[in-house]
């Protein structure tokens, strides 16, 4: 055995020493480190472990509630239940088929939901496998009970309180009310609403409507709960945790402001029924005094409770491929020929510009002839008036103005009436509608204007086109004394304990350039097309009401039939639309309405009826009076536009003759 | 005899390595006593008390039987340690994917990788006590030491466990630093080391072995991008370290642990735990204990009567010194997170019973430092 003796060690010896020095070195190093994560990042390391453990729990804010004219309920969140998944502690075994089966969840969804869920526990460390993920919003209580009471078959599942938008009137006015759903990546990078209270994933937005529209004043402000969780997100009980929080502990959330609308929705209702029949059709009722919108229907509409719930792919599908477009508000999103609807405007361009008077007498043969076209007129209606050609809306009276007139000045007219411009509704997008001048045609066609053009605009076709909302704004503005007000749809705004935020007055848009004998005479002529026997909407004529109304067809571009289209829906898609702009009662106007009836043939016979209709039902129902309101004589010469005060004083001294 | 060698051990008994390894004990105790009472497992401090009195006295027993045994031993010792390696691989108990446990029924177990450590240094102490020199060596006089820790570390990596088998290399060149190499031999050992790393990540590494050097290298590249990801652990423990800031929270008061946000807290983050309660006061007496017993183990090894005492010293201060400076480097975030044990501090009956192997070793080294008349060798006449 070979025994060294200490001085042969001297190959190690020198060794001891660097040894020595390496390992104080490496301490010394591993101090260093210590005293840079202790002592000089120190506190942002506490800071940062106690944001680890200590999360805010978010608090909704209450949305503010939308009522109508009469303080009923349109919109308001209802408590309601959402399904959520812890996927660190789902059972994607038998928990899942259990949760599918509760939820009635289609092979297509089920499998989306398992995509989610088992994307974060595909990775050990990701930590989002104990993030909830929402698998199903606004549960029924059956299935709310059925899950909780198989809670031990569902470990990882969670019910969560979520308040949900709930429409009571459902389709009712839904185009302008809007809908809410959840936001995107767009929405979270440019806040739309409060700087203190950004968007997070998974919030809803209002995405159309009114919802869209006043989303700021109706939000409202979440607040918050400090609460210690560990790192599975598991709440913390120890007295210890609570030690961690910083205070304020707690944040209460803001409510949102309630809206009042102009909108009536007893009114709504009656025109919603009174479009019975028609697939495709919209309506606008306007107060002629404020340019308050009392009734906005756009039919078909939808469900915003469904939308706001979130739509199945099918029903998403039903409304796209629906082919009236239930997506589109009719009432301003929509361009329109505007066909006879627009003779009035003419007609108060020849008058104003001292081309035509009330006398003047026209003759129609049932065509005229300009160049070497032929305008033609539905039938030959003889010698007749400015007044006489409005009532049985004679198209060769009209191309006869159209003609001495000019398209310019045309334009002008209708232009001061809020044609060929937005109104400024303020919702959803509006059309800004078209009349052409010389100079649009000088720059779209150079050189091709032809005067045929105008003949066509002077009746509402050509490049004449219009929208609604600019309708029944235009036919109040002859109702009240020639007044364009801006269309209203809010009346005010109030925080939730009642407090006024803003109210919304009318919005005088201008007082037309126009003299009140030509309005006088253009009412005049109105009041004829309801109540003359040739009157085009005599057959509508409901005595019960007085109505002054025009009628108007507008044409639709022909279609050519294709192979496998079905007859009956080939046939109606080339109808024309319908129309019928009036304003009641005919003495003293108090509301407008219009009516448009998509491929509803012939204004008069169409359109008419269910404008009167839903003049009639306005006084029975929802403007009742003790006294019914003047009918007016036709050639009454004491008729005036007066302010409404006016207007009342005469309902009140000649009341007995409005029924007959 | 018996009573020579009892007297030997009360007279020359290094009071020393006894105190620095009873502190670093008492102080994983109470620390373990804070992991376990919020993690729902309170005994857990228990338990390790059983394992360290079971590991002292087997450190004991190792202690009194003068070391020149284990010489005599030092390739069975080895040939022992490759056997139970390649049985691992065989009967062994498989968990996350890796085969290193030898299990006796459902509570005890032990990693033979772990005892391999301790008999490659005496194996290693054997070779070099039977080759002197005074000059230096050249690398063709590394190639067995090379070829015994290279045989361990492919049986280890077979398991997979590149935490022990890098120890293993460690070990194997703080040992070799003992010794003198020729300039040239240096240089060219440097040289190639960039080839075996370049190699090794092709050949050698798993997957997961990989993601956990990118992740550790994407810390430094970016630290806020990695840390929902697989820097999470690492960035866990930077955070629940730097909290305790200069006096800590407060024992039973940290929030890392109980709260989960720490993984193998018991095992491979105690310190973390320690560090956030204790602040930098405790962690810095904790980390100077370390380096005191490190520092200790040199010391032994100079003062020790031979060649085998004094390699053997040095190669168990070195299983302590890698252990430490590997396990403290990744809860501070500095080294990669490889899951490699605190010595004496961690929980486990097998990591515990190394260690104290290793206490044993070295208080036997320590113990028999001085010829004495009567040695059964007489060389001391």
């Amino acid at each position: 055995m070979y025994i060294s003796s200490r001085s042969e060690l001297s190959e190690f010896r020198r060794r001891y020493r660097w040894m020595r020095l390496f390992v104080v070195l490496t301490f010394l190093v591993l101090v260093g480190r210590l005293v840079q994560l202790q002592i000089v990042d120190g506190r942002e390391h506490r800071d940062e472990s106690i944001s680890n453990v200590v999360r805010k729990e978010w608090i909704p804010a209450v949305r503010g509630r939308i009522f109508d004219a009469k303080g009923r309920v349109i919109a308001t969140s209802i408590p309601s239940h959402a399904v959520a998944v812890i996927p660190h502690y789902f059972d994607t075994g038998k928990g899942f088929a259990r949760l599918v089966e509760f939820l009635g969840l289609s092979e297509a969804d089920a499998e989306a939901m398992m995509a989610k869920i088992s994307e974060r526990l595909a990775n050990p460390k990701d930590m989002r496998r104990f993030q909830q993920i929402t698998v199903a919003d606004g549960i029924s209580q059956e299935q709310l009970a059925a899950i909780k009471s198989h809670e031990d078959e569902l470990p990882g599942v969670q019910i969560l309180d979520v308040p949900v938008r709930y429409y009571p009137y459902g389709n009712m006015a839904s185009h302008l009310i809007g809908y809410m759903n959840e936001v995107n990546a767009d929405d979270i990078k440019k806040p739309v609403a409060t700087v203190e209270d950004p968007y997070r994933a998974s919030d809803r937005i209002g995405r159309s409507g009114l919802e869209r529209k006043f989303e700021a004043e109706l939000r409202g402000v979440r607040g918050w709960r400090k609460k210690t969780v560990d790192a599975r997100g598991l709440a913390l009980t120890s007295e210890e945790a609570e030690t961690l929080v910083i205070e304020p502990k707690l944040q209460e959330p803001r409510p949102g402001s309630d809206i009042t609308l102009t909108i009536d929705m007893g009114l709504q209702k009656i025109v919603d029924e009174s479009l019975r029949g028609h697939p495709s059709a919209a309506v606008m009722v306007m107060d002629v005094h404020s340019g308050r919108i009392l009734a906005a229907a756009s039919k078909p509409s939808f469900d915003p409770n469904l939308i706001t719930r979130g739509l199945t792919a099918e029903e998403n599908r039903a409304l796209d491929e629906n082919p009236f477009r239930p997506r589109i508000d009719k009432t301003i999103y929509e361009n329109y020929f505007p066909g006879s609807v627009f003779k009035p405007f003419t007609a108060m361009a020849a008058l104003e510009e001292g081309i035509v008077t009330s006398e003047d007498v026209f003759h129609c043969s049932g065509f005229h002839e300009f160049g070497r076209r032929t305008f033609r007129c539905p039938k030959p209606h003889g010698d007749l008036t400015l007044r006489e050609g409005i009532t049985v809306s004679c198209n060769v009276l009209f191309y006869n103005l159209a003609e001495m007139t000019g398209m310019d000045r045309i334009a002008k007219y209708a232009r001061e009436f809020g044609f060929g411009a937005r109104t400024g509704a303020g919702y959803n997008s509006e059309a800004a509608g078209s009349i052409p001048t010389r100079a649009w045609y000088d720059e779209k066609f150079p050189g091709q204007f032809r005067i045929g053009f105008t003949l066509n605009a002077a009746i509402g076709q050509g490049n004449t086109k219009v929208t609604l909302m600019q309708v029944v704004s235009a036919y109040s503005a002859i109702a009240n004394g020639g007044t364009l007000y801006r269309p209203q749809v809010i009346r005010r705004i109030e925080t939730p304990e009642g407090d006024v935020v803003k109210e919304f007055h009318p919005e005088i848009v201008r007082r037309t350039a126009v003299s009140q004998r030509s309005l006088d005479l253009i009412m005049e002529a109105l009041t004829g097309v309801v109540e003359d026997k040739d009157g085009t909407a005599y057959g509508a004529r409901d005595p019960r009401v007085s109505v002054a109304g025009k009628t108007g067809t507008a044409q639709v571009a022909r279609r050519a039939r294709q192979p496998g289209d079905d007859m009956q829906r080939f046939y109606y898609m080339n109808r024309d639309h319908a129309w019928f702009a009036a304003v009641t009662p005919a003495a003293a106007p108090e509301i407008a309405i219009v009516v448009l009836i998509e491929h509803g043939g012939a204004g008069g016979e169409n359109a008419a009826p269910v404008g009167i209709e839903i003049a009639r039902r306005y006084f029975d129902e929802v403007a009742p009076r003790e006294e019914a309101p003047l009918v007016a004589e036709k050639n009454d010469k004491a008729r005036q536009r007066p302010k409404r005060v006016v207007a009342d004083e005469t309902e009140a001294v000649t009341a007995s003759t409005h029924r007959r | 005899m018996p009573r020579v060698l009892a007297h030997r051990f009360r007279d020359e008994f290094d009071w020393v390595l006894f105190g620095l390894t009873f502190l670093i004990s008492l102080a994983g105790v109470i620390n373990l006593y804070s992991t376990g009472k919020s993690s729902g497992s309170p005994d857990l401090y228990l338990t390790q008390i059983y394992w360290l009195v079971f590991g002292g006295c087997m450190a004991f027993a190792v202690a009194i039987v003068d070391y020149r045994h284990y010489e005599h031993l030092g390739y069975v010792l080895f040939g022992i340690g490759i056997a139970l390696l390649v049985l691992v691989l065989v009967v062994g108990t498989e968990v996350n994917n890796a085969k290193r446990w030898i299990t006796f029924g459902p509570d005890f177990g032990f990693q033979p990788s772990e005892l391999m450590k301790v008999f490659l240094v005496v194996a290693l102490a054997k070779l070099l006590h039977h080759d002197p020199r005074s000059e230096g060596r050249t690398l063709y006089d590394l190639v067995i030491p090379a070829a015994m820790t290279a045989v361990a570390m492919a049986l280890i990596l077979k398991e997979p466990d590149l935490g022990t088998a890098l120890l293993c290399l460690l070990i194997f060149l703080s040992i070799m630093l003992l010794t003198r190499l020729k300039a040239r031999s240096l240089f060219l050992l440097v040289a190639t080391t960039p080839l075996i790393g370049v190699l090794a990540w092709n050949y050698l590494l798993k997957p997961y072995q990989k993601e956990r050097v990118t992740s550790f290298w994407n810390s430094f590249v970016s630290p806020e991008a990695d840390r929902l990801g697989a820097g999470w652990h690492a960035y866990q423990s930077i955070v629940a370290i730097g909290s305790g800031e200069v006096f800590g929270k407060g024992y039973l008061r940290g929030t890392a642990g109980p709260h989960h946000f720490l993984p193998e807290q018991r095992t491979d983050f105690p310190f973390s735990i320690f560090a956030e309660e204790q602040g930098f006061v405790g962690a810095f007496l904790l980390i100077a204990a370390y380096c005191a017993l490190v520092l200790w183990s040199v010391r032994i090894a100079a003062n020790a009567r031979d060649r085998f005492g004094s390699v053997l010293a040095v190669g168990v201060g070195s299983i302590f010194f890698w252990h430490i400076l590997i396990n403290l480097g990744m809860v501070m975030g500095v080294l990669p997170v490889v899951g490699v044990t605190l010595p004496l501090f961690s929980y486990g009956g097998s990591s515990i019973l190394t260690f104290m192997l290793c206490v044993g070793l070295l208080m036997n080294v320590s113990i028999h430092r001085y010829r004495i008349a009567g040695g059964h060798h007489g060389d001391f006449a």
